[in-house]
């Protein structure tokens, strides 16, 4: 087992994740509070990583992110060197193609707040900044669980952006599903089992621990509120 | 309505079974890709056969195979492969025939800002990224740490490696202004696209072990005698020396 890329795909995985959430909270309060006709656009776009095959969005994502564009051009005086086969860039690159999984779930949990919640709130005098943070994020909770646990598992599992922009460079961009995608193709299937099945024990037991955190839902019937 | 569709139905099903039963179907190595069709298209004009090639890594193909894709031709990148799919008992001859083989280039883009691809470029420090084919299972990319290692720049130059899946990502790493420069195939080098952005630089033949290109026809194709004819068109002179046209030498040539 390579604890090393083990290590790096749960780095990559913490750090996307909390980036997502800090991008995808206000995006998806803005899609669901705001009035401008411009917002359907704005959500189409944050879900168009969906649409196109991971392989080529890496590759778009190489030819944006490289020295051949201004923008790329950019990057690399900014942080001192060039995104592509860093880890920095497969942070932007998993960032972008696991948006949908973070927008998604919260622009469905905070539509779902009750609109006569949110306006009596405005009528107290909440700034969006407070009705985001103290009304619909702690109402859509769950929303935020799972827009937050989508975009880590998303991220962990993601191989064509990270076999594009990646280089396979063991420590900084050869992660789980590269190396398992290694095994496999050099018909090493013995190690490819054995990496699957700590993967597979890993993730289970992390998502059955964050779902037993999660409160049950309560009928009306059935009393209190836990 | 439903009377008149369901035999409808049957009868195009019924079409396109014996159409896909004409259709020789070739599993070739990525490297052939800019390659292979116009010889196969001239090969269907002069035989009636069909056929459908499907351009994958080597090693998936070997995969796709083992595991019951019906393919009933395979044109691998290496020797490797074949023999694999010859030792899994799925081909229906002993050794596979060699049917070119592979010339390895340093390429670069023209506007690298580095001197022209030679075997000094890789003793230069300013290049920071070579792309190369993973040398697991791609047969450049072996090539590729060949030379290095006979050059005795391996181990200088493998952090600085940016390891592609095949040979055409190691390309895209080249081309995209990513990867300073690649050790690719002559094939991809000359394409029109990297010809018109970049300059290539043929790798010495003694530095490396021959890429020999082999091919196996299957067993349990029902198309066997259609495949044998077709790899008989591959090895026929007018073809060998289209091959060498696109970056493959020919088998006959030393």
């Amino acid at each position: 087992m390579d604890w090393q890329a083990f290590a790096l795909t749960l780095r990559l995985a913490t750090v996307t994740t909390a980036i997502l959430l800090a991008i995808a909270v206000p995006l998806a309060a803005l899609i669901v509070l705001g009035r401008s006709r411009w917002l359907a656009v704005v959500e189409a776009l944050a879900t168009l990583p969906l649409v196109l095959p991971p392989t080529v969005l890496g590759f778009f994502l190489l030819v944006l992110l490289g020295p051949r564009t201004a923008f790329g051009r950019g990057i690399a005086v900014l942080l001192g060197h060039p995104l592509a086969f860093s880890f920095d860039g497969l942070v932007v690159g998993s960032v972008i193609y696991s948006l949908p999984f973070a927008v998604q779930p919260l622009v469905a949990g905070f539509a779902s707040v009750e609109p006569a919640l949110v306006d009596a709130a405005r009528l107290l005098g909440a700034g969006s900044a407070r009705l985001v943070l103290s009304l619909l994020v702690p109402l859509a909770r769950r929303s935020l669980i799972a827009a937050a646990v989508l975009s880590f598992l998303h991220t962990v599992g993601e191989f064509g952006v990270v076999l594009m922009l990646g280089g396979d460079i063991p420590g900084s961009t050869r992660t789980l599903s590269i190396l398992l995608y290694n095994q496999v193709e050099n018909f090493d299937y013995a190690a490819a089992g054995r990496t699957s099945a700590i993967l597979i024990v890993f993730s289970v037991v992390a998502l059955a621990i964050i779902y037993s955190k999660r409160e049950k839902r309560v009928s009306p019937a059935g009393g209190s509120r836990a | 309505m439903t009377k008149r569709f369901f035999p409808a139905l049957l009868a195009l099903l019924l079409i396109a079974h014996l159409h896909a039963q004409a259709v020789l179907r070739v599993a070739a190595a990525a490297d052939l890709q800019p390659v292979l069709p116009p010889i196969l298209a001239q090969f269907q004009q002069q035989t009636g056969i069909h056929t459908d090639a499907t351009y994958q890594a080597s090693a998936m193909l070997t995969t796709q195979i083992v595991n019951g894709a019906p393919f009933d031709l395979f044109l691998s990148a290496d020797l490797g492969y074949p023999q694999r799919l010859i030792a899994a008992g799925l081909a229906d001859s002993p050794a596979p025939v060699t049917y070119a083989r592979g010339t390895l280039v340093l390429w670069e883009r023209n506007d690298s800002g580095l001197p022209p691809p030679s075997l000094d470029l890789l003793r230069n420090p300013a290049l920071k990224r070579l792309a190369i084919a993973n040398p697991d299972r791609a047969p450049y990319g072996r090539a590729a740490v060949a030379v290095l290692k006979s050059l005795n720049l391996y181990d200088a130059l493998q952090p600085r490696f940016a390891t592609a899946e095949n040979i055409a990502q190691a390309a895209q790493f080249v081309d995209s202004g990513n990867a300073d420069a690649g050790l690719i195939s002559l094939t991809a080098a000359l394409t029109p696209r990297l010809q018109s952005s970049g300059a290539y630089f043929v790798i010495p033949r003694n530095l490396y072990p021959p890429i020999e290109q082999g091919a196996v026809v299957f067993a349990a194709s029902p198309q066997r005698e259609a495949a044998r004819k077709l790899l008989d068109f591959l090895l026929s002179p007018p073809v060998q020396a289209e091959l060498a046209k696109g970056g493959l030498t020919p088998v006959t040539e030393k």
